[in-house]
């Protein structure tokens, strides 16, 4: 069990340790039972229904089951003809009706002396007609694209973060990415170069928790998102506010009501879960100390937090 | 009664005690040498006598080792082989290359990745890619190699196979890194299977988390999936030392020295002696990552080809040697 602090938690709030399903809801904390390892939990607004990506020896499946685990259904293939598949990272649209999600799916076949690229690019699965397509091919050997997740309240944008080398000679870049599935254009919301990545969108879609990494650490920041889709925001780098600054810090998601972010945080060699109180006046900021939820919990910090209502 | 062997007198109450006390001390000191001795094994048997002269070329330059009260500059030659069972022992590439440059009286310390294709002249041999000199004449031929290319003294090397890093990495509880980009990778070797042949696919999503033995080691050795390949290989290792180091800041590695040398016999070997790894040992744990620097010479290579058709890297030695002076200063060999 978690070592857990008395810190209520409005709503539930799912992190995994070890691969395993934890809850917490007010001062509870349940495991959720799981045939297999999961990672990167994704849950509906409503929170009915529970995401995951489910882990096998070489190869992962998005799966989607009630919040209890139980009444569970495989979405994506672990194989194909293309060989062995991963699939990570689920999120919800806002009707509940789509999941976005990564995968190396449509690669080609790669052995050691034919060697191709295996990066994992978006793709979508349609719950109602059990279809799915591919949204963004990734660059080629950056390892491909992460953290994809709908804007809540329009069924026609996403953010996530796009991997790929800058600069002179050439360094590691993850920017914030936004897309219109409209007309399928994107527009980088963070700068050419350095590491911004892991964003996570207000429960009204007006704003964006990210981390950027800095010299040694992963700080949390927040910049607002213009209300409709534009190719001319131009958000950086001085509207994005820094909420904690010199910390490691990943995985942050917001409360259903927007008022708190958690995350994870490298404390004395643990990950561990944080919830931050938020304030909207002008500017947005935090509203005091993170508190701990956790103290020594080590928390898989390498899969996504969700918190649903 | 007690008798003095020599003469049959019994010996003055007084005597007999300074007797009894002087053997005590003697046993005592005997039992805490053999103890400490005992104690110490498991590191004694890492350490390989220091010989710098090993494997040189007549009238290459010889670098001693500063004394240990001095503050002068301390180089370390950080050597890395894969060592399944599907290479030679003896003969076994050395794939990474990283000089570890210490500076006692600054506090400061540069970390130094020397790319696996460059394309030096080795001493005694013909010109090759620099980790042939490992599998060609040991740590030996690769410190005398890197000297001659490089100019820099290397006081002492630390060789390390692939178990070896695992255990480093498992024996401290794992380490906490930011991975730089998503790691794919579907044809990874697989080092521990039956063959040594085998492949296994590999995922290490992005972003702050904390790792195991073996997943340190994919995240460090894996470039299929990597635009940059071995630089970008190069940059994770130095990632990987610095996350090592900051792990173990804050643990007693003196104490911890002869635990960790157990777990390490026949995965690291290095001629640092006893006295200098607790000396360094102590050093770092009081280090503070903005006092690591991390270089590379990458914006001084380009790709070519050898005229036996090998995929190599070929330097500028002009600006690699104006780059080390920056870093080294005066410290550079002639």
């Amino acid at each position: 069990m978690l070592p857990v602090k008395q810190l209520r938690v409005t709503g539930r709030l799912y992190a995994t340790k070890g691969r395993a399903l934890y809850r917490f809801s007010g001062t509870q904390l349940t495991r959720l039972r799981f045939a297999s390892r999961v990672k990167d939990p994704a849950v509906t607004p409503s929170g009915d229904r529970i995401a995951l990506a489910q882990l096998q020896d070489q190869s992962s499946t998005i799966v989607v089951s009630d919040p209890n685990g139980q009444n569970r259904q495989t979405l994506t293939p672990s194989s194909a003809a293309e060989g062995s598949l991963w699939a990570f990272a689920p999120g919800f649209d806002g009707a509940g009706q789509r999941i976005v999600y990564l995968t190396d799916r449509g690669k080609q076949p790669s052995s050691p002396q034919n060697l191709r690229p295996n990066d994992l690019g978006l793709w979508s699965y349609d719950l109602a007609s059990g279809q799915s397509r591919r949204l963004v091919q990734p660059f080629a050997y950056t390892g491909g694209d992460s953290d994809p997740s709908y804007r809540p309240g329009v069924s026609d944008q996403l953010v996530y973060t796009t991997y790929l080398y800058g600069g002179a000679p050439p360094e590691p870049v993850a920017r914030l990415t936004w897309m219109s599935l409209r007309t399928g254009a994107t527009v980088y919301l963070s700068p050419d170069l350095g590491r911004n990545f892991e964003p996570a969108l207000s429960p009204d879609g007006r704003y964006l928790a990210f981390i950027r990494a800095g010299a040694g650490s992963d700080d949390l920041f927040v910049m607002p998102l213009a209300p409709t889709y534009t190719r001319e925001q131009r958000p950086y780098p001085s509207e994005a506010a820094v909420l904690i600054q010199s910390g490691v810090i990943s995985q942050p998601v917001w409360s259903p009501d927007g008022r708190s972010i958690a995350f994870l945080m490298l404390t004395k060699g643990s990950f561990d879960l944080f919830i931050l109180p938020i304030t909207m006046d002008i500017a947005i900021h935090g509203a005091g100390v993170a508190q701990a939820v956790t103290h020594g919990s080590f928390l898989d910090a390498d899969s996504r937090l969700a918190w649903s209502s | 009664m007690n008798h003095s062997p020599a003469t049959g007198v019994p010996d003055a109450p007084g005597s007999r005690r300074v007797r009894w006390i002087a053997l005590g001390a003697i046993a005592l000191a005997l039992v805490m040498i053999s103890g400490l001795l005992i104690y110490l094994s498991p590191v004694l048997a890492l350490l390989e006598p220091h010989d710098p002269s090993l494997g040189r070329v007549a009238g290459a330059p010889v670098a001693t080792p500063p004394p240990l009260d001095s503050k002068r500059r301390i180089n370390i030659l950080l050597l890395g082989s894969d060592n399944d069972q599907k290479f030679r022992q003896d003969a076994l590439l050395s794939q990474t290359m990283i000089v570890v440059s210490i500076e006692p009286a600054t506090h400061q310390v540069t970390l130094l990745s020397l790319p696996r294709d460059l394309w030096v002249e080795i001493p005694g041999h013909p010109s090759a890619k620099i980790d042939l000199a490992y599998a060609e004449g040991g740590a030996a031929l690769a410190r005398a190699t890197v000297e001659k290319a490089f100019k820099i003294p290397i006081h002492y090397y630390a060789w390390v196979g692939l178990n070896g890093l695992v255990r480093v990495v498992d024996r401290v509880g794992g380490i906490d890194l930011d991975v730089l980009h998503p790691v794919l990778d579907d044809n990874y070797p697989n080092d521990f299977s039956d063959s040594g042949y085998g492949t296994e696919r590999v995922y290490l999503a992005a972003g702050p988390q904390h790792l195991d033995g073996r997943h340190a080691l994919q995240y460090v050795r894996s470039r299929h999936g990597d635009l940059l390949s071995d630089f970008g290989r190069s940059v994770r290792q130095q990632q990987l030392l610095l996350a090592i180091q900051q792990r173990t800041a804050g643990m007693d590695l003196v104490t911890a020295l002869p635990t960790f040398a157990q777990d390490l016999n026949g995965h690291v070997k290095t001629d640092l002696d006893l006295v200098r790894l607790t000396q360094l040992a102590l050093f770092m744990r009081n280090l503070h990552p903005a006092d690591v620097h991390q270089a590379y010479i990458s914006p001084y290579v380009r790709d070519a080809t050898s005229a036996d058709g090998q995929q190599i890297l070929m330097a500028d030695w002009t600006a690699v040697h104006g780059y080390l002076r920056q870093l080294f200063g005066g410290d550079l060999l002639p």
